[in-house]
């Protein structure tokens, strides 16, 4: 079972090197799916940082004053509660508000120095029956109720945001699952050529009791690696164009994407998500390869 | 050593290559299994190898019931079994040294084992001074011997031969007879399939004869004891010509000559 390393590791090297421009051919595919994969994720998260308030169809906010009494709060409630339009509501106290403001003022870091979670109006999101009514529903909150300070809908330009954002995700990631799969296929020729190309050795290890692990691990890294590669420079172009568009937005300060700018967490995240995706199609392309073209 | 309770075997459609075999061969032994293309001899070899599984029967190999071995205990019956075949099988891009050392390296022998095993075994066949030659640098008769090295490297218990000295001259198969016999006396098994009259019946070995997959003789000290037919039909063959009473050539063309069986022809037969 146990295969040598160093073994392993020259095998998978001289194999890729003796069929490269088959190699070259499926790295390039698995890069091009993944960045297309990475970019895809990363503009959700983009976008739902952006518009993060109005997510999960939210489409009404009800701010309360920072400094209403549980009483007023209660009211609140009751007249939620009575009003028909509204199915649904969530509630977020001072400390869940104040890490939402955070996000949504990412973009601008004097006007968070300046809130505290004590100072952040609490607020209950609303979801509606129909979207359209917000502004009605909205209005009715916001006539002189005790304890409100402002109920507000999202305007028209967030829900064509949200829908081209949509649309351009699906289209994105359509396109990547195309190349995904062609990128598997591509990985299993060219390890079908690696074992074609080796085909008299692996009938002289298998005749003199070579373990079939010991004979299919070398074709299963070359998949691997392919794949890894591949992420690998996925990984870079994602970083590239990321760190590209943070320039443009503070270069022209266009601070409405302020919180578009993503944090390091989710770009790792989303990274390590692309790197997995990598293998796993090197992986699975190799098995597959391995497992129909050689018979051990 | 070995024990085959009586074996059955056919391929998909056909009749059966091996039917009904019962036999026993001791350790130390050198058989040779004679009889006509397609008699069942390969599939002998190939049962022992576990490369195939007979359709009933037990074949026993050092007191293990081969035909239940789960297929990752395959390699390891495998490992005490060495093989050579009438075409050699070495690596070409590899030189003589790799080739012997590619059969240990890759059972995970390390490395200081390898490089001894092998001075060893070359010196034992007698290549000792060709260890960086490639295969085709080399006369037929000394690939073969590389072959052997590489089956005997690893000590194993039975040494397999199918047709070995096929492709080689009178002169040098009897070198390469010397070698068997050499490593027979080492105590080790010696199984090979042959169509080489004069081989068997110089060697006075034990002699199995296989007819339309049956044993039809078993005979100690044997003798190769038949005259095979000119066939058309043996593997490989496209077609043959006897060109004078004297002689007889085989052509095959756009193939390597393989697998020819002894002819002879009586004057005056055509």
């Amino acid at each position: 079972m146990a295969v040598p390393l160093e073994y392993a590791a020259r095998e998978t090297v001289a194999n890729l090197w003796r069929n490269r421009m088959m190699a070259l051919a499926a790295v390039l595919t698995v890069a091009v799916s993944l960045s297309l994969v990475g970019t895809a994720l990363l503009l959700r998260q983009a976008v739902s940082r952006q518009i993060g308030q109005w997510s999960d169809n939210v489409s009404l906010q009800i701010f309360m004053k920072a400094d209403a009494t549980p009483q007023q709060l209660g009211d609140v409630r009751t007249m939620i509660a009575q009003t028909p339009q509204i199915t649904r509501c969530g509630y977020l106290d001072h400390e869940k508000s104040y890490e939402q403001a955070k996000q949504v003022l990412a973009g601008s870091p004097t006007a968070i120095a300046a809130l505290t979670p004590a100072t952040t109006p609490t607020v209950f999101k609303c979801q509606l029956q129909r979207p359209g009514d917000a502004p009605t529903v909205a209005a009715t909150f916001n006539a002189g109720v005790p304890g409100v300070y402002q109920a507000t809908s999202p305007s028209r330009s967030i829900h064509v945001l949200q829908q081209v954002t949509n649309v351009l995700q699906l289209i994105l990631l359509v396109i990547a699952i195309v190349l995904l799969v062609s990128s598997l296929v591509l990985i299993l020729n060219a390890i079908r050529m690696a074992i074609f190309a080796r085909r008299r050795e692996v009938g002289v290890m298998k005749l003199v009791g070579a373990t079939n692990w010991f004979i299919r691990v070398p074709f299963m890294l070359e998949g691997l690696v392919q794949g890894l590669i591949g992420a690998i420079a996925a990984v870079v172009i994602v970083l590239l164009s990321n760190i590209g568009v943070g320039y443009l937005i503070r270069h022209y300060k266009i601070s409405v994407f302020g919180a578009a700018v993503l944090p390091t967490h989710d770009l790792v995240m989303t990274e390590l998500v692309v790197v997995l995706i990598g293998l796993v199609v090197g992986v699975a392309g190799s098995s597959m390869a391995v497992r129909r073209f050689l018979d051990v | 050593m070995i024990r085959f309770e009586n074996v059955t075997l056919s391929y998909k459609g056909g009749a059966p290559a091996l039917e009904g075999v019962s036999l026993e061969i001791q350790k130390g032994e050198f058989v040779f299994l004679v009889g006509p293309s397609g008699s069942g001899k390969t599939t002998f070899l190939k049962l022992l190898l576990r490369e195939e599984v007979p359709d009933s029967g037990t074949i026993w190999v050092a007191g293990r019931d081969i035909g239940a071995l789960s297929r990752w205990r395959v390699p390891y019956l495998r490992r005490n079994l060495g093989c050579i075949f009438q075409d050699f099988r070495l690596l070409p891009n590899k030189t003589v040294a790799e080739n012997v050392a590619f059969a240990l390296e890759v059972i995970g022998r390390p490395r200081s084992v390898v490089t001894n095993q092998v001075a060893q075994v070359l010196e034992l066949v007698g290549l000792g001074q060709k260890h960086e030659r490639m295969p085709h640098e080399l006369s037929g008769g000394e690939q073969q011997r590389v072959a052997i090295a590489r089956a005997f490297v690893n000590r194993p218990l039975v040494l397999l031969a199918d047709e070995p000295t096929g492709n080689l001259d009178p002169a040098t198969s009897q070198g390469i007879m010397k070698l068997l016999d050499r490593i027979n006396r080492t105590g080790t098994t010696v199984i090979m399939a042959t169509h080489d009259v004069g081989i068997v019946d110089t060697m006075r070995r034990r002699v199995l004869q296989l007819e339309h997959g049956r044993i039809v003789r078993d005979q100690a000290r044997g003798v190769y004891g038949y005259t095979d037919e000119p066939t058309i039909s043996g593997r490989g063959m496209r077609a043959i010509s006897l060109l004078d009473t004297s002689g007889v050539e085989l052509s095959a063309p756009g193939l390597p000559t393989g697998r020819m069986a002894t002819v002879r022809a009586r004057r005056g037969e055509r």
